[in-house]
Formats: structure tokens, sequence, C-alpha cells
């Protein structure tokens, strides 16, 4: 039969270490819930895809120097030689990179005029082998033809006459008609200058991954004329280290008048902009493990010292017939009484550190389940931590309530 | 009722092995008061102990109310001293966090009564030992006699038919020594067979029988009347 008024109502007379394991036990709740939270979320913003075929790209950087450099016959040349090199599934001219940390961004409206607010997007500009080279689908509308690129100066500012849009971007743009009808409809860049949507791509993120706007990108359709430019190179499966290091060279060896530097994979990039958040999940995983261990380590020194204190009682209830197993169950359930105050004040808690969290550093509220999830393992936790001391109750001789020492 | 045939008990430990009892053989009868008497170290507590199921024995035969104990397991031997076993301790053994009532419903919780006839017997338990209007009170509230009544009350909550008694007025005063055992007497002559163990030559006058301990054996038995050892100085 289960002793919880008896044990309640013990524990009342005698709470000081009860109430300091359940407080213990009520932060650790509070910080180990939090923590899965956060931890959840940053590993789902770390699992989302980028659009690109990651394991397979790398992008290198030429910058040009000297007064016969010349900026577009070099882009042409180069381009013409990565995309014929064995391996090499396609090569684009870039000014940006999706998950590295540094690009472009304008403000897209679909009304012309500056009273209008631009939604946020990331700049792209490529030529028509855009789509290829950066594995993205067209799902509505068309690629941009060969005719349809234009060379950009540097400091120009002025825009082509059309865009391809992310799926994401189109949507906020025209929350209220269906995605797919976007094509062939006219936004605005810069307040006033018209682009028409020729297509729709299925997913691109922007450079920058903390960015709320991270899933809306923009493809323009034109080369670079800068003495600095950028090249993202796509490969065929497992060709991509092998081609490193031959791509570096060629274009270092087939143009004199510029530096090769900055190669780089996309999986290096999607490292570096995340690193802060693996960071982060590691602090918190650690955290999360050390107060495990030392709430655990807490509740086995209170229930040793509780069965040390208490060997006459045990012995007492032994001889008034209590089984092992009933001594065994005593001390498991009071630890569970105990930690029920803990879990039950962690949910409060917990609760409360979420609701700071979310209006301090602007995070998600806390899904309703984790709440739960945390008492029973809070649960869990009190009731392995507590078997080995409730073991050695069981183990105290009857005996022992008739030993005067 | 308790029959001790040729029961050995042995303690070792690395260095030494000490024979605690020896060939012990005793019968207790129903309605029996026996009194255990017998020098410090000569085998009372041991045997008493044995007698309760607290402790199991290397040779010999017990039989309890009829049943071989000795290839009980513990949860068997567990049951058996819940159910037929009433024990009364020197230290009185309160549980000091539990209230008179808490206390008394130990063993009837072990026991599996229901709520309604755990609370019937312990008020009946406790009026008995003239303890009714205490219930609500810790043991540190109490004096030593209160407590070993409370302790008695304890005991004859679930209606053993044997209680054991480990020199159960040695921690009070004569006074309240007196009062115990008039109450052991009063319980005993209700029916239930008591086997209580001694330092106190008189006190043990008080009981049906007497038997000697000493050197684990049972050396001599004695009727009342009959004149006993100076247990401390034998």
């Amino acid at each position: 039969m289960l002793e919880i008024g008896p044990i309640f109502r013990a524990l009342m007379r005698n709470k000081v270490g009860a109430v300091l394991i359940a407080i213990q036990i009520a932060i650790t709740m509070t910080i180990i819930v939090n923590s899965v939270f956060m931890i959840v979320e940053r590993n789902e913003k770390m699992q989302r895809q980028s659009g690109l075929d990651e394991a397979n790209t790398f992008h290198i950087s030429s910058v040009g120097f000297g007064e016969g450099f010349n900026p577009r016959s070099t882009v042409e040349a180069d381009l013409a030689q990565l995309r014929a090199l064995p391996g090499v599934v396609d090569a684009i001219q870039i000014n940006a990179l999706p998950i590295s940390g540094g690009g472009w961004s304008m403000g897209l409206q679909t009304e012309p005029g500056a009273e209008h607010d631009g939604t946020g997007v990331a700049v792209y500009m490529v030529d028509e082998h855009g789509i290829n080279a950066l594995d993205v689908e067209v799902i509505a509308g068309e690629n941009f033809a060969p005719s349809d690129i234009r060379w950009r100066a540097s400091r120009s500012p002025t825009w082509p006459n059309k865009v391809i849009l992310t799926k994401a971007m189109v949507e906020k743009l025209f929350p209220d008609s269906p995605w797919a009808d976007a094509v062939g409809k006219t936004v605005y860049i810069n307040d006033n200058d018209p682009m028409i949507i020729s297509g729709i791509i299925d997913k691109l993120q922007a450079p920058w991954v903390g960015w709320d706007n991270v899933e809306n990108a923009m493809l323009s359709p034109e080369r670079m004329e800068f003495t600095a430019t950028r090249y993202l190179i796509r490969t065929q499966p497992g060709q991509r280290d092998r081609l490193m290091p031959e791509v570096e060279e060629m274009l270092a060896s087939s143009n004199k008048q510029r530096v090769i530097r900055g190669m780089r994979t996309v999986e290096e990039d999607r490292e570096r902009s995340y690193r802060g958040d693996s960071a982060m999940i590691k602090i918190l995983t650690t955290v999360m493990v050390i107060l495990t261990i030392v709430t655990a380590l807490g509740i086995v020194g209170l229930a040793s010292f509780s069965v040390n204190r208490r060997r006459k009682q045990i012995g007492t209830r032994r001889a008034l017939g209590a089984s092992q197993g009933a001594i065994l169950r005593y001390f498991m359930l009071e630890n569970f009484l105990i930690s029920s105050v803990g879990v039950v004040l962690g949910a409060g808690l917990t609760i409360g550190l979420n609701i700071l969290l979310v209006n301090t550093f602007e995070m998600n509220p806390m899904n309703w389940y984790y709440i739960p999830i945390g008492m029973l393992v809070l649960w869990l936790v009190g009731q392995v931590a507590v078997y080995g001391p409730a073991r050695r109750a069981a183990g105290i001789a009857p005996a022992t309530a008739t030993r005067t020492v | 009722m308790l029959v001790m045939n040729d029961i050995k008990k042995v303690f070792r430990t690395d260095l030494v092995e000490t024979h605690a009892l020896r060939d012990f053989n005793l019968q207790v009868d129903e309605g029996d008061f026996v009194a255990v008497t017998g020098p410090s170290g000569s085998g009372k507590t041991t045997f008493l102990n044995i007698a309760g199921l607290l402790e199991t024995f290397e040779g010999g035969q017990y039989l309890l109310d009829g049943q071989d104990v000795s290839q009980l397991n513990d949860k068997a031997r567990s049951q058996l001293r819940n159910e037929k076993i009433g024990f009364i301790f020197q230290s009185f053994n309160l549980i000091p966090d539990l209230d008179l009532f808490d206390n008394v419903d130990v063993p009837l919780r072990y026991r599996g009564f229901n709520a309604a006839e755990r609370k019937r017997r312990i008020e009946s338990a406790l009026e008995m030992v003239g303890l009714a209007n205490r219930m609500k009170h810790l043991p540190a509230q109490l004096s030593g006699g209160q407590q070993q009544r409370v302790a008695i009350a304890r005991a004859l909550a679930g209606e053993p038919r044997f209680l054991l008694a480990d020199e159960p007025t040695g921690n009070l005063d004569t006074k309240m020594a007196h009062s115990v055992m008039e109450l052991l007497k009063e319980i005993n002559q209700a029916g239930t067979t008591i086997v209580m163990v001694t330092h106190d030559p008189s006190l043990a006058r008080d009981a049906k029988r007497n038997i000697y301990v000493r050197d684990g054996k049972v050396s001599e038995l004695h009727s009342v009347g009959q004149e006993l050892p100076d247990a401390a100085n034998a």
C-alpha cells in the first residue's frame, strides 16, 4: 500500500533538505527545458537548406590589377574554361554567395513610388547558367535567356527589366494570390525601376543566416564588369575536392594580371555562418549535462544521508512487516513526491523564463509539450538517482531495529 | 506456538567466529508469558531476533505457529512478521517524524487493511493504552512511558498472536516500568502470547515462565516463584 500521506506529512515536518532538492530540481528543469528548446530551435535553423548543392559547390575570387586588366574578357574566358573542365557541372560569375555572411540586399515593392515600403531581398547577379550552377529549380515561368543577360558596370544604378524570385519572396510580395500567378507581374526596385517576374524558383537562401528574410532572394540577369569578382563552381558528386586546386591553378595561370584567392567550399561557408549557433548548442548541452549530474548527485546525497540517518527506523519498519520491496518503494515514492514539488515549481519557472526570453531576445514562445516532457525527464532522473540509496535502504537488516548502537 | 529445536547462530567476521546460539531449544505455548533473562552477550537478543524472524539461523528447526520458517524468503518472512508478531523495543523505535496515529498505522499499511479498518484499529489500540487523545502528537511530545505505550499500541493494532518485547522497560524509570509491565500482563491475560527479554529479575518474576540463557543455550528453566540468578552479575 502506497504511503503517500505519511511520507508527505513526515517531509513537511523535516523539510529543509527536501525543499532544497525540490528547488534544485525546479531550477534544473527551468534551465534544461529552455536550453533544449533553444537547442532544437538552433538545430532546426542549422538544418535549413540553402538551396545549393552544398556538398559539390565551391567558390573562388579573382582580383585584377594593372591598367591592361580587362574584366569583361577575363570573365568570359574564365567561365568558358571553367565550364569546359571535366567534372564541372556548371560555373557562374556571382556577386554574393548564399549563407556566406556577406552580400547585397535591395527592397522590392509591388507599387512604384518612394512612399511604398519595399520587402527586403538578397540580390544574386547571375547569367542563364545560374539556375544550373546554384542547383535551384524553376517552378513557374522560365529561366533567363542568354539575350536577357546584360553587363553591369561598377557603380551602375540601373537594373535589368527581368527578375527571378524565390517562392518565399513571391508569397511575401503577393500574399493574397497564388504564388504561381506572379509570373509576368511587375515589381519595382529602387522605388521606381520596374522588373518583370520571368520565373519563380523553389528555394535559395540569402547570405545572412540570421536575417528574418533569409528565404527572400532574387536572381538578376547580369554579369559584372568589376575588377574583383567571384565564381561559383558546381561539380559532379565527389569531384569537388579534386577540382578545387585544379581550378585555382588554372585561373592563376590563365591570366597574370589578377590574384586568385578566397577559395572555399559552401560547406565551409555553412560552418562559418553557423559557428555561433553550433557553439551555443555545445555550451547549452554542457550546461544541461552538468546541471543534470549535479542535481542527480544532490538527490543521491540527500537520499544517502536520509538512509544513513534512518537506519534504525528502516530496521523498525522491516521488523513491523515491511519487505525489502516496500522499503525500496518508500524511498522511491519519497523522491517522487519531492521531485513532483520540484517539477511543478519548475514548470512555472520554465514558462516564466521563456516569457522573459521571448520579451527580451525576441525568441519564439516554447511549445507546450516541452513542459510535460521536461517534468517526465526530471522525474526519471530523480528515480534513477534515488534507486541506489533506496536499494541500500532495502538491504538494511530488520535486526537493526533491536541494535542499541 | 513457538518451537525451537537445536537452533544454531554463528556471527562471522574475517578474524573471529562467535557462536551466539548453540543447540538452542525452547517451546512457548499459546497464552504463555515468558521472560528471558541472562547476562550481556548470552544470546538473548539473538534469540529474540530469530524468534521474530529478524535474523536467519544456520542450523536447527524453528516452527512458528506450526510453520517451518527456515526456508521462507524475505517477502514471506516479512508477511509472517507483520501478521503474527508484534514487537516492543527497548528504545520504543517510534518514527519521530510521524504522529502517534501514523506511527501505529505503519504495520497496518503493510498488512494491506483499508483506511477505515486501519483507523478503527489505530483508535482502538491507542484507546487501550490510554493515549487516544494524543493521536496527533509527535513522539517527542510524550514521556518515555507514553512512548512505550504507543509502541505497545503499534504492536497490538494488528492483533498479533505473539508479542516479542526487547527490554521493554529498559529505558523507563521504576514507576513507568511498573505501569508498562502491568499493561503487558493485561495483554497476556487477554490471550496474547508474550516473550520478553529483560535484565531485571523483578520484572521477570511477573512473567508466567522464566528462561535463563547463558552462552547461547537455555541453561535453566524456572517456574514462577523460583529464585532467578542476577542477570547483570551472572
